[in-house]
């Protein structure tokens, strides 16, 4: 599987990669973003399986980079990473198409739920 | 609406702090409150530090704020790259850490206030980060990791009443 996944800190891109694999996600090919339309580039160029971003980045904003993909017809799995876990934001994520919202800090268990769901 | 009135507790702040720590740094235990230490931007070389801060705008407004000592910001930085003690923590990675630092404890208090609202990208310095002068400390963490300080700041708007 590939996974797009978007974060402006390369620490926490480290984090959730090493996050995934305790989670028992291994072997999957990770394509790694700096911001929200570095990950709309890539989803456009690679057709990943799933897209996990953070909300707030530089250049564009992880909540800008779903409505950009929605709106380019693009139906790529979506969830969310961030500090940001209130109820006003995870509806803000539900309204504009996210499968799922993991707050940080998160645990392995907070991935295997939110993938549970999903064919990965 | 800009006040104080909607206000974190300090364990609320602690529960945040305590979550990264677990997460990141294993002796979670070794975090424990401590004397308020004396954090200057005019510090010398006896109290080196890290600061991060993220601000929130909006229907409540303020600024969260974290101090590191080098010994707890380096903790922090093994535990959340995953080094061992042996490692040398690279200073551009440790800033990384200290803004995610910040980030997140920032970003749950932000859940705790009402929306809307706003959070900024973290901002990060070598230094003590000084708040902008309209904003009052809401709630201060003095907390030490192996004697080496750690301090996390609410700060926030007066109420229009105070």
């Amino acid at each position: 599987m590939k996974i797009v996944l978007a974060d402006d800190s390369r620490v926490m891109r480290q984090i959730v990669i090493r996050t995934l694999r305790q989670a028992g996600f291994t072997g999957h090919e990770i394509l790694e973003a700096e911001n929200g339309r570095e990950a709309v580039e890539l989803v456009q160029r690679e057709a990943p399986d799933l897209v996990l971003s953070d909300w707030n980045m530089p250049e564009m904003n992880g909540i800008d980079a779903l409505n950009a993909l929605r709106n380019s017809g693009s139906n790529v799995p979506f969830g969310f990473v961030t500090s940001e876990g209130s109820d006003e934001m995870r509806q803000r994520a539900t309204l504009a198409g996210a499968a799922f919202l993991i707050a940080k800090p998160f645990t392995p268990e907070a991935f295997q739920e939110a993938l549970s769901g999903l064919a990965v | 609406m800009t006040t104080t009135e909607f206000a974190t507790t300090p364990e609320d702040l602690q529960m945040f702090v305590s979550e990264v720590w677990a997460n990141h740094v294993a002796q979670v235990d070794e975090l424990v409150p401590a004397p308020p230490h004396t954090w200057t931007a005019t510090a010398g070389p006896a109290v080196p530090c890290w600061s991060g801060a993220v601000s929130v705008t909006g229907r409540w407004q303020g600024m969260i704020a974290v101090d590191l000592a080098g010994g707890s910001a380096e903790a922090l930085a093994r535990g959340m790259l995953a080094l061992d003690e042996t490692e040398e923590v690279d200073p551009v990675e440790l800033s990384d850490v200290v803004g995610e630092f910040a980030n997140i404890v920032g970003g749950n208090v932000k859940s705790l206030m009402p929306g809307p609202s706003t959070l900024s990208l973290p901002l990060v310095a070598h230094n003590v980060l000084e708040p902008p002068s309209g904003l009052h400390p809401q709630v201060t963490l003095d907390l030490a990791w192996r004697d080496a300080p750690v301090r996390v700041r609410v700060l926030a708007l007066p109420s229009p009443t105070q």
